[in-house]
């Protein structure tokens, strides 16, 4: 019989078979293990969205716990301060992605507490079906009172506790509304003056006057003048090669010493020391300020723009110094300048997430305020800070007064070429409990003591 | 005893996932005709009816000697399909629980009637015929159903055909390979490098091939060809030995592929998805895509049973189950599960391995490879390692028609592996 052979027949393709299995469970780890990253993340993937969606999304509060952004029962959110709060909320949509804290807290207000993609069933212990709260910095009042100052106008407003960084009022206008943001995209992202663009910590804008107290600063610690100096000014200056720099409505300042050239914001007395300083040292300058610097996290500064240093003709440095010529800052980064000089020369590093609370009100994450640089002496800063309060108590800053408060500032009114000046007012000022710094901008508004200046005052009002 | 814990791998994999479904407030509806049930404990009472049975026939099947382990494996496959579907398709939970019932009641007749069933293997012509004329009904009277026209629709019960007409294939095959296989084997004639007998005593076979490729082109059953044809090709070779029945019926099945790509429509379809699922994600590709995606999230350890999103794919519950079952239990689960479809196999091998007699040895292989070919099949579909095609998962598929087929299969498995007394061969 030859009964062995058909065994023999059976097993080999009892074998076969066997392989063919061995081939397909390669395949499988392929397709999970190593294609598996890849495809769980593609783009059709529906499923992490979905998985997203059976998380209750947790809601966003101001530091007085009122609500800012929370789910609604339908699980559509809803923004209860709408555009005056954009800046800071921003958005959180499955087609069009997610900005400002929505987009930078996601993890936090889906309660996802740590990377959990690898770690299969284990995860859905870990995971509640509520997220976390997230409570910022930011004063509902403050913000409020900054939005309404704006009356719409393009420009930004930056509020920060002086002490800590936390970060009080950011407002960006104009502002779209959250709320219906999906529906508005197509217009807003095509909006020419680009609604979506948040203004106080990512526009650009020449600062003007404002640098004045930094020019001023960087002029006494490099001893290209003192205190004591007293400048001729006539109305213009020559820079050389046939230019010249001139006062605004042709004003004559005559013989004023530093103090009297900030109060007054005298062009001459601050063209002639940037010429003085040369490059080298009004790039040093900068420097020290943290002008090279962005910040990330929540607050997402971006850099400045700085004039090629290195090839500036004599022109190109008194501009400079006067907040001209191709140097462009931030909302948020001219407010942490003037916190420096009330601060004692340190600016803290600003932040708006307070505190991430997780729906049984267990605090999981406290924010500690943490310095960021160290721009001047302590000595030199309570020096710069006298010349700004002169400028609200008797120069082109007066409509920032408030009675009983002491508020220092500077105005800027900064030249550029998309048509009128734009109003600039920054500054701080001692409250009851807390001391604040703020940047005010108006794009082409015209006088900054005019135009910017009454918005600190309502931020200060709505404080007290 | 040793063996008896082996029962409670199924009833874990019931009570965990049953728990897990109920701790997330799952309810589970019941048909109308089981309202008289008292509500809400419905599904609870037919399952345990369901239990009971299937403890009975493990005790009977002990009782008599009969081999137990692949019954245990089926019950933990069965479990673990009653688990996917309940968490699937609530809804279908007592119906697939009553087919379960129906499937052990005729994995009990298959076992008691074993003796007149097993004289069939004397009747090749007889099973042969058979075989076409059950095949050819869809062909005659099909409906389609999900675009494959290989339903008969009876009354209130839909039946695929196909899915018995595996079993008379397997039977035919048995019965007419062992009483040819000298035949088959002498090598009669020689063409080119190929050795075969003369046409008379391989035009069954050929006649077989035929009609796996008809189903595929008529039918648009991709599945229960590639099914056939495999089934057909293994045990030819099982029973012959010969390489050039084996070449010959590639060549044959090849001619037929790139003929039927290049003359119909649904087929190109079909194999352009397969080639690039990604040119169409959305669209005609879309099960295929959602599949790969299910098997990416899921990775290595899952989801977690019910907190995936397996309701992307359409048709989840039957021919995608699997992938269902990859994303929440991930790449452990599935080796898992092919795992104990292979120890299936092994087992029936074995089985086939102790038998005397030529027939029964090539009916219990058949029967293994087919169990192991269907499950393979379907999930190199699913995962893109071969065109998707329509057919289901033994055992854990919703569906009656597979279920009741699964047991007959396995009945007779299991009732090769009686010992046999010293009987001579035959």
């Amino acid at each position: 019989m030859n009964d062995w052979k058909l065994k023999r027949q059976i097993l080999k393709a009892g074998s076969f078979l066997l392989v063919l299995c061995g081939l397909l469970t390669a395949y499988l780890f392929y397709v999970t293990a190593v294609e598996g990253d890849e495809l769980a993340s593609n783009a059709l993937n529906p499923r992490n969205a979905a998985a997203r969606a059976d998380i209750v999304r947790g809601s966003i509060l101001d530091d007085k716990g009122r609500v800012l952004a929370q789910n609604r029962p339908d699980g559509s959110r809803s923004y209860p301060m709408g555009p005056s709060m954009a800046a800071v909320t921003g958005y959180n949509g499955d087609k069009i992605g997610s900005a400002g804290i929505e987009g930078h807290a996601n993890r936090e207000l889906l309660g996802l507490t740590a990377d959990m993609t690898h770690m299969g069933p284990i995860s859905q212990l870990l995971q509640s079906d509520r997220g976390n709260d997230v409570k910022l910095t930011i004063d509902a009042d403050v913000q409020q009172a900054a939005y309404d100052g704006m009356a719409g106008r393009r420009g930004a407003v930056v509020a920060v506790d002086i002490d800590t960084g936390a970060v009080l009022a950011m407002v960006s206008s104009p502002a779209y509304d959250p709320n219906n943001i999906e529906s508005e995209w197509q217009t807003l992202s095509k909006q020419e003056d680009s609604p979506l663009l948040n203004r106080a910590v990512q526009g650009l804008y020449p600062p003007g006057s404002t640098i004045k107290p930094m020019i001023a600063d960087v002029a006494l610690t490099e001893h290209v003048t003192d205190p004591n100096e007293v400048f001729d000014c006539s109305g213009v200056l020559d820079v050389g090669g046939g230019m010249s720099i001139r006062e605004s409505h042709g004003e004559v300042h005559g013989r004023v010493n530093l103090e009297q050239a900030v109060t007054e914001s005298c062009n001459v007395t601050f063209g002639t020391l940037g010429m003085r300083l040369g490059d080298e040292k009004l790039k040093k300058g900068f420097e020290r300020f943290g002008f090279d610097r962005e910040i990330g996290g929540e607050v997402l500064m971006t850099k400045s723009h700085f004039p090629a240093f290195g090839s500036l003709s004599q022109g190109d440095q008194a501009q400079t110094a006067i907040g001209q010529s191709s140097l462009l800052v931030t909302p948020m980064h001219m407010a942490l300048l003037a916190s420096a000089f009330a601060h004692d020369g340190t600016i803290m590093k600003p932040y708006l997430i307070d505190e991430v609370i997780t729906p049984g009100g267990t605090v999981v994450h406290k924010t500690t305020p943490e310095k960021w640089l160290t721009a001047t002496t302590p000595e030199m800063a309570k020096r710069i800070d006298g010349y700004m309060e002169e400028v609200v108590t008797k120069g082109t800053g007066t409509a920032a007064r408030v009675s009983g408060i002491r508020v220092v500032g500077k105005t800027g009114t900064a030249e550029n070429p998309a048509g009128k000046d734009h109003a600039w007012f920054i500054g701080s000022a001692e409250l009851r409990d807390r001391r604040i710094a703020f940047a005010i901008i108006i794009e082409n508004a015209g006088g900054g003591g005019i135009e910017a200046a009454p918005i600190a005052r309502k931020m200060i009002l709505s404080l007290t | 005893m040793k063996e008896k814990s082996l029962l409670m791998a199924p009833l874990g994999i019931l009570i965990c996932g049953f728990g897990v479904l109920l701790l997330k407030g799952q309810t589970f509806a019941v048909p109308s005709y089981l309202h008289w049930l008292p509500a809400g404990g419905a599904w609870l009472a037919v399952l345990g009816i369901a239990a009971i049975v299937s403890l009975f026939l493990y005790y009977i099947l002990h009782h008599i000697g009969l081999d137990t382990d692949i019954y245990v494996i089926i019950l933990t496959l069965a479990s673990i399909g009653l688990t996917e579907i309940a968490r699937l398709k609530p809804e279908l939970l007592v119906p697939q629980v009553c087919w379960l019932t129906a499937g052990l009641i005729v994995f009990f007749l298959v076992i008691r009637f074993w003796r007149p069933l097993r004289s069939l293997l004397n009747y090749p012509y007889l099973l042969g015929l058979a075989c076409i004329v059950i095949l050819g009904l869809p062909l005659l009277f099909g409906t389609e159903i999900g675009g494959s026209r290989n339903w008969l629709v009876l009354g209130p019960v839909s039946v695929q055909p196909s899915e018995f007409g595996k079993i008379l294939i397997v039977f035919f095959l048995a019965a007419y390979l062992s009483s040819h296989r000298r035949v088959l084997t002498l090598p009669a004639r020689k063409i080119l490098f190929l050795r075969l007998p003369p046409l008379r005593f391989i035009a069954p076979l050929i006649c077989i091939w035929s009609l796996a490729v008809l189903m595929f082109v008529v039918e648009r059953d991709l599945g229960s060809a590639l099914l056939f044809f495999g089934i057909a090709v293994l045990m030819t070779y099982m029973a012959t030995g010969s390489k050039s029945y084996v070449f010959l019926a590639l060549l044959f099945f090849g001619a037929a592929v790139v003929i039927s790509y290049l003359a119909f429509g649904h087929v190109r379809v079909r194999f352009d998805i397969w080639l690039n699922p990604w040119q169409d994600p959305s669209g005609m590709a879309y099960q295929v895509v959602q599949s790969l995606f299910s098997f990416g999230t899921g990775g290595i350890w899952g989801t977690g049973f019910g907190y995936g999103h397996p309701g992307f794919i359409p048709e989840v519950h039957t021919d995608f189950i699997f992938a269902a079952i990859g994303e929440e239990w991930g790449l452990v689960g599935s080796l898992a599960i092919l795992l104990c479809y292979v120890l299936l196999f092994w087992r029936g091998i074995q089985i086939a391995l102790t038998r005397q007699g030529d027939s029964e040895a090539l009916l219990a292989a058949g029967c293994a490879s087919l169990v192991l070919l269907q499950a393979f099949i379907i999930i190199a579909g699913v995962i893109k390692f071969l065109p998707l095609t329509g057919i289901t998962l033994p055992f854990i598929s919703y569906g009656g028609s597979s279920m009741v087929s699964g047991f007959i299969l396995l009945g007779l498995l299991v009732s090769l592996s009686r010992k046999e007394r010293g009987r001579s061969n035959e």
